[in-house]
């Protein structure tokens, strides 16, 4: 056919040239009572997203477990509802609930279409503001998680996640802590009625709102969250400790399987803040290392050797406190092996300046994941959220957009060299005895 | 509600295009009618090493993740028994690159021995990490054999065995390739900020020019229906026991399909739901169970599975849920029991229509059923399905005889130290 001939397949199609990217902003007002509540109206169905989020992460527990376990038992009864009937409230409209809490906070989310609004905004203030946590419900909810985290010590993977933040901040520091068994017996009712009283108050509270947002939808949030919200009054972070990161750089653990298979690693070490200079810098040079799939990590360690189905670097920004962490699963007999080839690259990114196509094809890689993180109501929502944690604005973004315009091989270096040595990284391997 | 238009090209690719724009984003989804079904039963989990394959470079193409990747793009691929499907996301401005590259890939693969022998290592790790290596992971290898005597679901997609992985050749490539990865096999489906008068240039130009192949007609062992009870124990180093009650039941296209995935969630599915209520919440057996079905294109099976807690035997936790089973199958569900996991279903639909991803592969697979058009037809058959329905369906199914239940004990923990 003559189309054939005229076609050139061993050259890339012309890309078009980079576009402005629209932020759509989320908008923002008060309800009468001080909470503050963003939003975003975008999408083209007809659903909507409530956020609360309340400073109530694990950093606020005085009693190991009880951030989370306050957070899981708001919809396991309340002064009017059993669990049960909670659910069957939700679930008869299709409206969705989830509750999650990290280390900074913890939240309260309901998903809805927009015709069941007034349906689901009731169950989700009662949730918020008078559960009962019955003591029946808690003992369950703790044995199951109890028997949840003994499967989980089997996982090389979920030891590893769970034993890095220790090396880098120390057991007792609040990032740091790592859930041991016998903390299950150590959660009851009043610590949770304690908690509850005290962090998940207006004075403590944010709302995000996302999908079809209009008017009425914001009356109705100040109808619900504007007023009936008791224990007003703003608490005060509570000051965090000095991390006590241990001395020991190369760390092994045990696997708890006799007969494991594959060796978990953990690599990395704290950084900065959200809103350091060198954040947005070290995160384009992360994606360089083991941020995306073609990554240097992924192309020399699972591309070119074939030690593992997957390996990934990435930075984590809590509020008060960064740290860039690698992770793998690879075979027992290779682990060695991947743990010199990560170190290689991590080396390589020192001492040779990162080629010019390489660098070209992550910014227009992240460009376009940018364009994706921001895509939908959901998306946009989120990415609000995440720099509002951080105490910081839209200008974060458009200084990372500019970033992915200029960026250059040897500002990267630099950043490779002031945060990348060998003597800086912790190492941890769990895996099999004798192995290592 | 998805709106689309569909053609066929002369060499029998059938093309699919949503247009949303209230995204920057374009999707483009590549559905090929291969899955572990059409493998031969001495060479397993070979179209999952496929797909790894497809990533090792095309004929004109060394490396198709660079190129996408600076088009803005990022990509996967999943392999299930019936199918293969390969996705990628890009700002639509940049849609050619993603017809020049799933293009070539259909024209021809480079076939590099190296990228052979690394993704077999890859995906040795994969059946390891996923099947191995995890608490309670081959379970997964089990079940299908216990529940398939001749259809060849009776193998998971990784395999059934490494060695088959270990062995593939270079011969196997290529002869999996001409017989399966032809236009005339496959399904595109394009949606986003995309219009359909640019989709069809891009196909003449891209697609066109590929020469129709020669898929073999599919032809499988229809598994019997089962008979008898089936059993298997299996004792693992696990912290708790684990039992599976598993049933064959119907098509994806069958009635009795639709009827299944409501009641998995009027039995497992959140704080209300029977068995949780009754079996975590009341007896206090199991610290979780779920209740879910396959969604296979051929006669899938529907899986009851719980963890127990410490002090329940495997034989208590089983006659609980044949207790609970029997009033599935002695009496209609409630009107507002039913009512709600419709509800639910049509919320979920909704909610994952947001995406211009789940969009295409809906599509995709819906083409393949019989019709793209159907993917706007599943609520109005969830809709459809009546008390007496789930009535008929389960007690046809949940019969001891239908069932192969796993009891999957912990070892005694006696000598741990």
């Amino acid at each position: 056919m003559p189309t054939e001939i005229t076609i050139d397949r061993k050259t890339m199609p012309q890309l078009a040239l980079e576009s402005k990217i629209d932020i759509i902003h989320a908008q923002n007002y008060s309800l009468p009572n001080g909470v503050p509540v963003y939003y975003v109206n975008a999408g083209t169905q007809d659903v909507i997203k409530i956020e609360v989020i309340f400073r109530a992460g694990s950093r606020e527990q005085d009693v190991p477990l009880v951030a989370g376990s306050t957070n899981a038992m708001l919809e396991e009864g309340t002064k009017k509802h059993t669990a049960e009937e909670i659910a069957s409230l939700l679930d008869y409209y299709g409206s969705f609930l989830e509750t999650s809490v990290q280390q900074d906070y913890a939240s309260v989310t309901i998903y809805t279409l927009g015709g069941h609004l007034d349906k689901a905004l009731p169950v989700l203030e009662e949730i918020i503001n008078e559960p009962s946590f019955p003591q029946s419900e808690l003992e369950i909810y703790l044995h199951n998680n109890k028997q949840r985290f003994l499967v989980d010590e089997q996982k090389e993977r979920v030891v590893a996640a769970k034993n890095f933040p220790a090396l880098l901040f120390g057991d007792a520091h609040p990032y740091g802590h790592r859930t041991r068994l016998e903390e299950f017996d150590g959660v009851k009712k009043e610590n949770l009625e304690a908690f509850h009283k005290k962090y998940y108050s207006a004075g403590n509270c944010a709302i995000i709102a996302s999908g079809r947002v209009n008017d009425i939808l914001l009356n109705k949030i100040g109808d619900y969250f504007g007023k009936g919200v008791t224990n007003v009054g703003a608490i005060h972070e509570s000051p965090l400790q000095e991390p006590h990161p241990s001395s020991q750089k190369i760390n092994f653990i045990p696997s708890n399987k006799k007969d494991s298979v594959q060796s978990a690693i953990r690599m990395g070490r704290v950084l900065f803040l959200k809103n350091h200079p060198d954040a947005i810098p070290f995160q384009i040079l992360n994606t360089i290392f083991g941020g995306y799939f073609g990554s240097r990590l992924m192309s020399n360690i699972r591309e070119d050797k074939g030690y593992t189905y997957g390996i990934s670097s990435s930075v984590v920004f809590l509020q008060h406190a960064g740290y860039f962490n690698i992770g793998s699963e690879v075979g027992s007999d290779v682990c060695d092996a991947a743990v010199i080839e990560i170190y290689k690259e991590l080396n390589r990114l020192c001492v040779e300046p990162v080629p010019a196509a390489e660098l070209q094809l992550v910014k227009n890689y992240l460009r376009g994941n940018f364009m994706r993180s921001m895509d939908g109501p959901f998306a946009l929502a989120e990415r609000f959220k995440h720099i509002w944690l951080h105490n910081m604005d839209y200008s974060y973004y458009e200084n990372y957009v500019k970033a992915l315009s200029d960026i250059t091989s040897s500002q990267l270096m630099e950043i490779a060299n002031k945060y990348l040595q060998k003597d800086s990284i912790y190492e941890l391997v769990v895996g099999a005895k004798g192995k290592k | 509600m998805i709106d689309f238009e569909r053609f066929t090209l002369a060499n029998g690719l059938k093309v699919i295009v949503h247009r949303d724009t209230s995204t920057p984003m374009a999707c483009v989804n590549i559905l090929y009618d291969v899955g572990a079904r059409d493998e031969d039963s001495e060479r397993t989990g070979f179209a999952h090493l496929f797909e790894h394959l497809m990533f090792g470079g095309s004929i004109n193409i060394p490396d198709y993740d660079n190129a996408l990747q600076i088009a803005g793009g990022e990509n996967n691929a999943f392999t299930t028994n019936d199918i293969t499907n390969y996705y990628l996301t890009l700002p639509a401005v940049n849609l050619e690159v993603a017809f020049w590259l799933e293009s070539d890939r259909m024209l021809s693969l480079a076939f590099s021995e190296k990228s052979l022998e690394v993704q077999r290592n890859v995906v040795i790790e994969e059946f390891k990490q996923s099947y191995l290596n995890q608490p309670y992971g081959d379970i997964w290898l089990e079940i299908p054999k216990l529940a398939y005597k001749v259809h060849p679901y009776l193998w998971p997609t990784i395999g059934k065995n490494i060695d088959h992985i270990k062995y593939a050749v270079m011969d196997d490539v290529k002869a999996f390739f001409k017989k399966f990865y032809c236009p005339n096999n496959a399904i595109l489906c394009v949606t986003g900020n995309v219009t359909v008068e640019q989709v069809k240039t891009l196909c003449e130009k891209w697609f066109v020019p590929i020469p129709m192949g020669n898929p073999p007609k599919r032809n499988l062992p229809v598994e019997p229906p089962q008979t008898q009870a089936r059993k298997l124990e299996l004792e693992r180093d696990v912290p708790a026991s684990a039992i599976y009650k598993v049933y064959h039941m119907g098509k994806r296209v069958d009635k009795s399909f639709y009827a299944m995935e409501l009641l998995a969630d009027i039995l497992t599915d959140g704080n209300a739901s029977r068995l949780y209520v009754e079996l975590v919440k009341n007896q206090k057996l199991f610290s979780e169970i779920n209740a879910f079905t396959y969604e296979s294109l051929d006669p899938g099976i529907f899986i009851i599975t719980g963890k127990l807690l410490d002090g329940v035997t495997l034989e208590q936790a089983d006659e609980a849920i044949q207790k609970e089973m029997e009033k599935i199958t002695s009496a209609e569900v409630k009107k507002d029991e039913l009512e709600k996991a419709k509800n639910k279903t049509e919320s979920q639909h909704i909610f994952a229509e947001i995406s211009i991803l789940n969009k295409a592969m809906n599509l995709a697979i819906f083409e393949l059923l019989g019709g793209a058009e159907n993917a706007n037809k599943e609520i109005e058959k969830f809709f459809s399905v009546s008390e007496k329905d789930m009535l008929d369906e389960s007690s046809n199914i949940f019969k001891e005889s239908n069932c192969s239940t796993l009891y999957y004990r912990s070892k005694p923990k006696a000598h741990a130290n």
